[in-house]
């Protein structure tokens, strides 16, 4: 408490040096370096209130001496008063400081002071026919107060404005009009405070669609990135064409917005990959990304991410639902010159692109797995880095990994190896071919086990752990995954699985700690069964009631 | 109901009070009745408000007998913020009562206390606000372009007087009150939002659509009515809101273009310095040849039947006079030599 009490001593020295400074100067720099402060300003006032709520005057002025300076500082600075909430907090502070039974002259004086500040910041009748000449009397005579005349002239104000910025732009043209881009610069530092007020968000789309004659960025960068945090905090509503324009504007912020998205998909507790497209798709990333530039920078953040974490499966499966729910607002865009959809991916890769795209939805047929095969992707393994874009484009589209191994187990043909890479290379893109080939050799001797195995009616789960089983100790992690998700779709699929289903599922758990990586292939095929709108199949509800089942779990 | 009418017509004694010096006998709990009065008038406002009949009882009973600007059915929905805000400015309020105010209006609500109207935190950012944002450029482009503050002087006018209209009252009430030559530059606004709003407007009847939606016909006909009014309006608004009023509403045409030409014919001409001057009669305005000359060339610049009718008259005129074609003899010939010039 009394650490407490030292702290906010000393900030306050701080805020009040900071607001003398305020007070001198109207320049630019300084009206930037209010609009900085401005968040922590209002946590220290409301730090101070929270002191303040539990002492009467005399208390309060023995702890804070300079308050009645600081505060009446601040009162007179419209950037801190404009700003979200702080005018509030500032009021509340003035009551708190007013006392109901002044002992001497200085109190007096002092609830004086209190009432015309707070007079001032509220136009009341008596300082406001005093400030604009006439026009409180006029207003009182009409029987209203000032309440109802700022309401009115905030938003004809904000009219005007909006009317002098679209009136420059003439059918796209830009028209030398009334407006310079100095004056449009300065509006839009000024409004940065007032971002949260509902009567200014005309203000602000208006802004953020303008576009002025020269190359340079003439909305100040104070204002781009607090427009993009306040958006990305939900405390404000703008158009999907405002919010377009703020980020194909403003590099940091397109940026921020996406690691702001991946950084709430990694946190949140997720039960469906439903809900994962919901979180995607709110943010409008993947609308705006139906622009190449932004789908470039969204894509390498997201190279990032994978390179960084090792190419964990919950990334690599926030890609793929990212990756979906931008193909499908691409098709929903009604916009004249769209680009197709391979123009957004390297023109190394397009026939690759081509064969990904081809929707793994419909009805299924072989043939499109005939273009995924190893020499079409080996055809460009001319580096390290190749490869490495060519697994992750494959990354955008793994729900080809999903349906091949569906398709390993329900059909049984000679494609059975081509699935086998596939998925080999989905695990495990590296270029060594012993490694690779060592992979493919085991996995298809799981296979084979579990293919013999598929049609008995009763399993135990021994039997399956044997099919699994290798006979050295060492396996690679990859090989692990590859036999975990052949493992868990022929739970899924075969009449035997079926009725061990659960059992296994909790032993494998318990033996090897992968609940995530089962619930993540779980709720990956749940994803898949929805849109293919499967309900009753005897599949689909079995996955329905493992998910369940290891919900509670955790 | 004698109940309520005797309820409601505390209301102004209330109003007044608060802005008054009797207010410093004022202890905590009265002025928390004083609130709670508020809130009470506010919570029949809103119960009465779709019953006419209802309504205008009311308010009559709020204007009755009253001095002064007259009171409405909607002071009473205003009147926790009126009060309030009342309160706030009186410093005649002592120390206790003052400090049980402020709790109320700003401090959050605890528990049992009923909330303060909220709108003032609201207020004092939306007036921060109006501070912050750089008015858009001084010189509109047009005269209907109206500059935000008139504009929404306006806007509470109409609001006013439509409020009034509801209650079966015309606009003279309100408009006596209101202080001299504002009230005239609010009402040209007020006439030109209303024009431009009735433009697109369907399902207006053919009378409003000839002589401009209720309270604009309203406000017309009032400062038609009295000649002194009507002339102090054109006095003081330059020529081309007027001329843009007269395009939209035809029964003000006329009477100022009599207006202008009545101030026309006390204009004498000085062979001294060879211009017209107005004669040095004290107790008349100056009104100057070159403001006359102005005006008839905002009717120039104006829409054709305009343009035709100031034309016609300004010929007439010069017929009457005796028709010079010489300068110096006929106000009337100079200007028409003067609006024919070519530019």
């Amino acid at each position: 408490m009394a650490q407490d009490n030292a702290v906010l001593k000393l900030s306050f020295q701080y805020w009040l040096d900071k607001a003398v400074e305020w007070g001198q100067t109207t320049t630019l720099e300084s009206q930037q370096d209010v609009c900085l402060h401005l968040p922590k300003l209002q946590e220290f006032l409301q730090q101070i209130y929270e002191s303040l709520k539990h002492m009467n005057s005399t208390t309060a002025v023995q702890r804070f001496p300079l308050i009645g300076q600081l505060l009446g500082r601040l009162c007179w600075n419209p950037f801190v008063v404009g700003y979200d909430e702080s005018q509030k907090t500032l009021m509340w502070c003035l009551c708190c400081l007013y006392s109901n039974e002044p002992q001497n002259p200085v109190e007096l004086k002092a609830n004086s002071w209190i009432l015309s500040l707070l007079c001032h910041l509220l136009s009341s009748s008596s300082e406001w026919g005093a400030n604009e000449a006439g026009t409180g009397t006029f207003i009182s005579a009409l029987g209203y107060t000032s309440a109802d005349y700022y309401s009115k002239l905030i938003k004809n104000i904000v009219l005007s404005l909006v009317t002098e910025l679209k009136g420059n732009q003439f059918n796209g043209l830009n028209v030398q009009g009334r407006v310079s881009d100095n004056h449009v610069n300065v509006v839009s530092l000024f409004c940065v405070p007032l971002i949260t007020l509902p009567d200014v968000t005309p203000l602000l789309e208006a802004l953020l669609t303008y576009h002025g004659g020269g190359s340079q960025e003439v909305l100040s960068s104070e204002f781009l990135e607090a427009v993009n945090e306040t958006f990305l905090k939900k405390k404000i509503a703008l158009s999907e064409s405002a919010i377009l324009s703020l980020w194909l504007r403003h590099l940091p912020s397109l940026e921020k917005a996406t690691l702001h998205l991946f950084g709430r998909l990694i946190s949140t507790q997720t039960s469906s990959l439903e809900e994962v497209a919901c979180i995607i798709r709110e943010s409008l990333l993947p609308q705006a990304a139906c622009h190449p530039p932004i789908f470039r920078i969204v894509d390498e953040i997201f190279k990032n991410a994978l390179l960084e974490t090792g190419g964990t499966p919950e990334v690599m499966t926030i890609i793929q639902v990212f990756t979906q729910c931008f193909v499908q607002a691409h098709q929903k865009d009604n916009k004249q010159h769209k680009f197709p959809l391979k123009a957004y991916f390297p023109p190394q890769q397009q026939h690759l692109v081509i064969a990904l795209l081809k929707h793994p939805f419909g009805k299924f047929c072989l043939e499109l797995f005939g273009a995924l095969t190893e020499s079409a992707f080996s055809f460009i393994f001319l580096s390290y880095t190749d490869l490495f874009e060519s697994w992750f484009l494959f990354v955008h589209f793994g729900e080809w990994a999903d349906i091949a191994v569906e398709q390993l187990l329900k059909s049984e043909d000679e494609s059975a190896d081509t699935f086998l890479w596939l998925l080999a290379f989905y695990y495990n893109p590296h270029n060594d071919k012993e490694q690779r080939t060592q992979i493919l050799v085991e996995a298809r001797a799981v296979y084979d086990r579990l293919m013999m195995l598929f049609s008995c009616t009763t399993l135990s789960i021994t039997d399956l752990q044997a099919a699994a089983s290798t006979k050295t100790d060492k396996r690679q992690p990859c090989t692990k995954h590859l036999v975990r998700h052949l493992l868990i779709n022929f739970l899924l699929f075969s009449s035997g699985g079926h009725k061990i289903a659960q059992e296994f599922i909790s032993h494998v758990i318990l033996a090897s700690n992968t609940t995530n990586e089962v619930f993540g292939l779980l709720i990956r095929t749940a994803y898949r069964f929805n849109q293919l709108g499967l309900k009753n199949q005897r599949a689909v509800k079995l996955v329905n009631e493992l998910l369940q089942e290891l919900r509670f779990m955790d | 109901m004698e109940t309520l009418l005797w309820q409601v017509e505390q209301l102004p004694g209330l109003l007044a009070v608060s802005r008054s010096g009797q207010v410093r006998d004022w202890d905590p709990p009265t002025l928390d009745r004083a609130l709670q009065w508020g809130r009470y008038f506010q919570h029949l406002h809103g119960r009465f408000r779709a019953q006419p009949r209802l309504r205008a009882a009311l308010g009559q009973r709020l204007r009755r007998g009253q001095p002064g600007p007259p009171l409405g059915f909607g002071h009473l929905g205003r009147c926790p913020e009126l009060l309030g805000l009342a309160l706030l400015g009186n410093r005649a309020l002592p120390p206790a009562a003052c400090h049980r105010l402020l709790r109320s209006l700003l401090l959050p609500p605890s528990g049992q206390a009923t909330p303060g109207p909220r709108s003032l935190d609201l207020l004092a950012r939306r007036r921060a606000a109006v501070q912050l944002l750089p008015s858009p450029s001084p010189a509109p482009a047009r005269p209907e372009e109206l500059e935000p503050s008139l504009r929404t002087e306006a806007q509470l006018l109409l609001s006013r007087l439509q409020e009034d209209e509801e209650e079966e009252q015309g606009p003279a009430s309100v408009l006596e009150h209101l202080p001299g030559p504002r009230v005239y530059r609010v009402l040209a606004a007020l006439l030109l939002e209303q024009a431009g709003d009735n433009a697109g407007r369907e399902g207006a009847s053919w009378a409003e659509h000839r002589e401009g939606p209720r309270p604009a016909a309203a406000v017309l006909s009032w400062l038609l009515g009295d000649p002194g009014r009507l002339s102090a309006f054109c006095r003081l608004l330059p020529g081309s809101v007027l001329v843009a009023l007269s395009a939209r509403y035809p029964q003000l045409g006329t009477p100022y273009l009599h207006l202008l030409t009545s101030w026309g014919s006390r204009l004498r001409y000085d062979p001294l310095r060879g211009q017209w001057a107005s004669s040095r009669c004290p107790s008349e305005d100056e009104f100057s040849w070159e403001e006359l000359r102005e005006r008839f060339s905002c009717f120039m610049r104006g829409p054709d039947p305009l343009r035709e009718a100031a034309l016609a008259s300004l010929k007439n005129l010069k017929i009457q006079d005796g028709d010079f074609e010489v300068c110096g003899l006929s106000v009337w010939t100079d200007l028409l030599l003067e609006m024919e010039a070519p530019l």
